[in-house]
């Protein structure tokens, strides 16, 4: 069935200062009443493709046509006003208000003198809500509800509006593989009503499932568009990165040596006395890569910090090579766990200082080579040779040392922050979502470094949202739901499937042999 | 029975700068703007109400040109912080700096004294007696015969309240607060919503300035706004917004500074009396943070 | 550093351009009033030593507010630390009969002492109540004000004056002049120089820094940052009550009414404008007291208000400030175009 060019992007080119190119004479086309697929790995510019059309950010060169007319959005307003609408990645809601108020945020039906009429306002979200068939309460705070269901009130806000057409960047990111399925039933009806989809992602299992065509991307360029049923996983992996993909598993079979670390019964309450962690058990040995699996927000964050001593434990015991950690301060921790954090900008480094001076924390307390004038000053001229050090070994592409951290790329500023936590060589490293943002370079490093620390006998505790990653080099995974530790499985010997299910506290807690 | 009334008297004329910069405050906090400037708008409002009252012979006019004053400022801190996207604290500091600088010295250019202007052709704004009420016995004096600013102060804080949490711009204005980006893709700017609680704030600001130079007094003292700015700024934190909050707030605030000028003339010294409102501003905090801390 | 140095020079210029309209406006001549201005700051023997000697409570200030915003603390409070440090050189010169060998340093002590005292008890309810330092600060600043206006009318008052002062200090105390230059000034660079090898050379500047930039990242790496905050306030408020104490010992010898009032504030505009950066504070510190030193004489010979200084002092602040940013702004937008060209062309 043939069907009509909807939206033409032609020789788009978005440069973001000082000197990255995002886009390089980008043209796509998407047909009406199509599911279209932008795929391409983290840095490939389908995002940032999608906000130059929606109007967030601001092309340098090329056009825009649609419907046949030359359009320029300037802001989301307008884009939406033509009946375009895009839900972005982190979902932008304000849990403050609820489901109604979201919604109609920005189109609110009012009474005299601007009042907000209420009643009008909940009656209309309602019959969306029956319309599209989407199971919402509109007077509930959005705060409080899941993230799949957060997601739905993304999407009907943009339904109330009249959209058309509907931008998804990376949708099923923050979905347990059980939501994904019904994602993927209501965008198939939104298409069967007429509308058109356009759904970026990096997940290509999903990509061939869901969508009528696929357009790949990489490093700013278009690669090809294909319809779906043409291609397979390995087609689409290997034009995203240019070489050959390996899916398999890298990691060779090994005795875990004694328990390095060991955490058991932690418990953590927060001001409103919810448990955030609940008789949490966990325990790593020398050579073993532990995975953390789990729906974000189910006490992984919190495990983190307690680990970490950023946040106070009721009760519970800390354990790294025998020493008992439970009540040290955070730099005792430090002489023992080397830490790679979830943000970067928040708890890895500081953006606006110098790499040099990002690179050096810790070391400047533990490592007396970095003192000087008894004591007192900081020895700069070692700090630079360290700098260095780090620069060779982790193969940083980096400028001089006193340049700002927040110039380097995603990729480097994260092999900054490994190289300076992994040479304080400690016997227990825990790693929070370490390749996320990265591109698919950095997080085959990432994946190869962890896979070395491991055969070095280091023992490593992983938390990550990324399935693939944790089942491609963890040994076990522990999956936490609502704080507890609910699952212990062995990698080789459970599926995702499996994982997935624990992740939405389906199956009774199942413990696993640990093997030593 | 009179010390009762002089007390009350004396608290609504504390209160009353403070609410109104307060209620400015709270625009621009729900906004989601560090603005620290109240102070400097507050007193740049005095200057140009004596400035207007003065030479045009009109107390009116004397509280619009407070206004534009005030708004001049404002205007300022979009430019720079909204449009420039400067620090807003540092913006708010050098604004502050600004309206000392730029007063003291209109005042030594345009009037030509040190210190302190007064004249018999200011024009103050007038007392007003509420018709029916004045008549009754006792509540007659103590609701009746304030200063024209005092009852607007009262409506203006009615007046937000119902802003803030019955409006389409009420909505719109907490969503910059809490989350721009959302609002942002919502198709409402939040930059231009920002724009709009600044333009308010001045203009409460420039009402409480006008109020102090041509309310209970009738001249301008170089810095009159004496920490006024800063008092409500805590009153904004204290509170974390809330319009009637900020109404008790300020009245508290208000007895304290009123209680300074009741008891000059008594035994205490009168330096100790003057540091009334900033020790009660501190115990308010100190008592803020213990309310939190048991929550926790 | 290269681009503060030309954001800063720039801003400086655009400000007194901005300043030339403004005098322009009122009807009076630019050119004849900034020469003036420089005439009777530097150009002139007295004026030149002058400047220096004024500058002391600038530049101390402005290290004191600089270190603490470059380290977290957002303190405020230098015009009361300055007033405390003062008051406390005040006390010790005025009841203490030593040789000037021991009473001098015993005076500065005092300084430090106060002033520390002072931002102490701000850090305390910080630590204690978790009292937001901003407004603490500030409220100490009225407070301190109050108290000692009431010390030098009541306890510590002369009187055989006829307003509001103490008594002058022992002569013991007194700082002398070099050359026409007040010894403070031998205090105030010491001061900046030690600040600077603090902050740039040291551990502590190092973790304080850090911890100003991102106090999550440097508590994950193991600095102790609330025993950091404690330290960068009690620092920061001896460095204003120095300050005090140096304008006691250099100036007029005794605590007149209005001692220092505005120096403080100009302090933290001073930080403001150099970035927090200890160099810069002490450029700036002498900048801006060349036009207070200058603006005495500016109004004898053309009549321009000595108070058109703090209006010029502002400006500077406001477009040196927004220049930053500006510039930022201008070298990305450079720097897009260039790269535009090389992945089109």
């Amino acid at each position: 069935m043939a069907r009509d060019v909807l939206i033409d992007l032609q020789h788009i080119t978005k440069v973001f200062p000082p000197d990255t190119v995002a886009l390089s004479d980008v043209s796509v086309s998407f047909e009406s009443g199509e599911i279209h697929a932008l795929v391409g790995e983290n840095g490939a510019g389908k995002s940032t493709l999608m906000k130059v059309f929606y109007g967030l950010e601001r092309r340098d060169a090329g056009n825009i046509f649609f419907r046949g007319a030359r359009v320029e959005f300037r802001t989301p307003r307008e884009a939406i006003s033509a009946g375009i609408g895009m839900v972005h990645q982190e979902i932008l809601l304000i849990p403050e208000y609820t489901v109604w108020q979201n919604i109609v945020l920005g189109a609110e039906p009012v009474r005299a003198f601007g009042t907000i009429d209420a009643d009008r306002a909940r009656e209309a979200v309602r019959q969306k809500i029956e319309e599209f068939q989407f199971n919402l309460e509109p007077d509930a705070l959005v705060g409080d509800i899941s993230v799949a269901a957060r997601q739905k009130v993304e999407i009907l806000k943009l339904l109330y509006r009249n959209v058309s057409v509907l931008v998804l960047d990376e949708p099923t990111a923050v979905l347990t593989p059980q939501e994904i399925p019904q994602l993927f039933a209501e965008l198939a009806r939104l298409r069967d009503k007429g509308h058109t989809i356009i759904f970026i992602s990096h997940r290509l299992d999903e990509v061939l499932t869901l969508s009528d065509r696929v357009t790949v991307m990489r490093r700013g360029k278009v690669v090809g568009t294909s319809a779906a049923s043409e291609l397979t996983k390995e087609d689409l992996a290997r034009q995203m990165v240019g070489r050959e993909v390996l899916f398999t598993s890298r990691r060779q079979p090994q005795e875990p040596g004694e328990i390095v670390f060991r955490a058991r019964g932690l418990n953590c309450r927060d001001p409103e006395h919810c448990a955030r962690l609940h008789d949490a058990t966990v325990e790593v040995c020398a050579g073993e890569i532990v995975g953390v699996a789990g729906v974000e927000g189910n006490g992984q964050f919190e495990l983190v910090n307690a680990i970490m001593g950023l946040a106070p434990m009721t009760s519970g015991t800390l354990e790294v090579k025998g020493k008992d950690i439970t009540h040290a301060d955070i730099l005792t921790r430090r002489t023992l766990i080397a830490f790679v954090p979830q943000d970067r900008g928040k708890m890895g480094a500081s953006v606006a200082a110098s790499i040099l001076e990002d690179a050096i924390m810790t070391h400047h307390i533990l490592d007396p080579r970095f003192r000087t004038w008894r004591g007192l000053g900081l020895n700069y001229r070692h700090a630079a040779e360290f700098v260095d050090r780090i620069r060779g070994q982790f193969t940083v592409n980096m400028g001089h040392s006193s340049d700002p951290f927040g110039s380097l790329s995603g990729g480097n500023q994260q092999k900054v922050i490994l190289g300076r936590e992994l040479l304080l060589e400690t016997p227990f490293v825990l790693m929070d979502q370490p390749t996320r943002g990265l591109d698919v370079g950095s997080i085959e490093y990432v994946h190869q470094l962890l896979l070395d620390l491991r055969s070095r006998k280091r023992a490593v505790l992983l938390v990550s949202a990324d399935l693939d990653e944790l089942f491609m080099v963890a040994d076990r995974i522990v999956v936490m739901c609502q704080g507890e530790v609910v699952a212990d499985l062995a990698t080789d010997m459970t599926s995702r499937e499996e994982v997935g299910y624990y992740m939405l506290g389906g199956k009774e807690a199942v413990h696993a042999e640990t093997g030593s | 029975m009179n010390v009762l009334f002089g007390l009350v008297s004396a608290m609504l004329v504390g209160a009353t700068p403070i609410l109104l910069a307060a209620i400015g405050g709270t625009f621009t906090f729900y906004a989601g703007i560090f603005n620290i400037a109240m102070e400097g708008m507050m007193l740049v409002g005095a200057f140009c109400a004596v400035l207007g009252s003065f030479f045009l012979h009109s107390w009116v006019l004397g509280i619009l040109c407070a206004v534009a004053g005030a708004l001049i400022m404002a205007g300022i801190f979009v430019v720079f912080a909204v449009r420039l996207h400067t620090d807003e604290f540092l913006t708010g500091i050098a604004l502050n700096l600004f309206a000392v600088g730029l007063t003291t010295f209109l005042l030594r250019d345009i009037f030509h004294v040190k210190g302190a202007f007064t004249d018999a052709g200011i024009r103050a704004i007038p007392a007003v007696r509420l018709p029916l009420i004045d008549g009754i016995p006792f509540l007659g004096r103590l609701l009746s015969g304030y200063n024209l600013i005092i009852y607007v102060a009262v409506l203006v804080t009615v007046l937000s309240a119902f802003v803030i949490f019955r409006t389409r711009f009420g909505l719109r204005l907490r969503g910059a607060g809490y989350n721009a980006a959302c609002l942002n893709s919502s198709g409402v700017q939040a930059s231009t919503i920002r724009v709009w609680s600044l333009i308010v704030c001045a203009v409460c600001c420039g009402l409480a300035g006008a109020y102090l130079s041509l309310g209970s007094v009738r001249l301008f003292s170089e810095n009159m706004s004496a920490g006024r700015g800063w008092i409500s700024l805590a009153a904004v934190i204290l509170v974390s917004g809330n319009p009637w909050g900020i109404g008790v707030i300020s009245l508290l605030f208000g007895f304290f500074d009123g209680l300074t000028v009741f008891l000059q003339g008594g035994r205490i010294p009168t330096q100790f009396t003057a540091m009334i409102p900033y020790v009660a501003t501190l115990v308010s905090l100190y008592l803020y943070s213990v309310r939190k801390r048991r929550q926790a | 550093m290269r681009k503060q140095a030309l954001s800063g020079i720039l801003g400086v210029l655009a400000a007194f351009a901005i300043g030339a309209l403004v005098l322009a406006l009122q009807g009076f001549n630019p050119v004849t009033t900034y020469g003036a201005l420089l005439q009777y700051s530097l150009f002139s023997g007295s004026g030149f030593t002058a400047t220096w000697t004024r500058a002391v409570p600038l530049v101390l200030t402005g290290l004191s507010a600089s270190i603490a915003f470059a380290s977290g603390p957002v303190n405020l409070g230098q015009p009361g630390q300055l007033v405390m440090g003062a008051l406390g050189a005040t006390l010790v010169g005025l009841f203490v009969h030593l040789p000037s060998a021991f009473l001098i340093p015993l005076c500065i002590l005092a300084s430090l002492l106060g002033g520390a005292l002072w931002s102490g008890l701000a850090a305390l309810l910080k630590r204690a109540f978790a009292m937001d330092e901003f407004i603490v600060t500030l409220m100490l600043n009225f407070i301190a004000d109050y108290f000692a206006l009431w010390a030098i009318t009541y306890p510590l008052f002369d009187h055989s004056a006829s307003s509001p002062m103490t008594r002058p200090i022992n002569t013991a105390a007194w700082l002398p002049d070099l050359g026409g230059v007040n010894t403070s000034v031998l205090f105030m660079v010491l001061a900046a120089v030690v600040c600077w090898l603090v902050m740039r050379r040291g551990r502590s500047g190092y973790e304080w820094r850090m911890t100003g930039q991102n106090s999550l990242f440097a508590r994950i790496g193991g600095c102790k940052v609330d025993a950091n905050y404690v330290r960068v306030m009690l620092v920061t408020g001896a460095l204003a009550g120095l300050a005090g104490g140096l304008m006691i010992m250099g100036g007029p010898h005794r605590f007149v009414k209005g001692l220092g009032a505005n120096y403080a504030w100009d302090g933290i505009m001073i930080a403001v404008v150099a970035n927090n950066s200890i160099s810069g504070a002490f450029l700036y510190g002498l900048l801006f007291s060349a036009l207070q030193q200058g603006a005495i004489g500016m109004e004898l010979v053309t009549a321009v208000p000595s108070e058109f200084i703090d209006v010029l002092q502002a400006v500077i602040v406001l477009v040196v400030v927004a220049g930053r940013v500006s510039l930022n702004m201008v070298f990305d937008r450079l720097a897009t175009k260039r790269k535009l060209k090389e992945s089109t062309g």
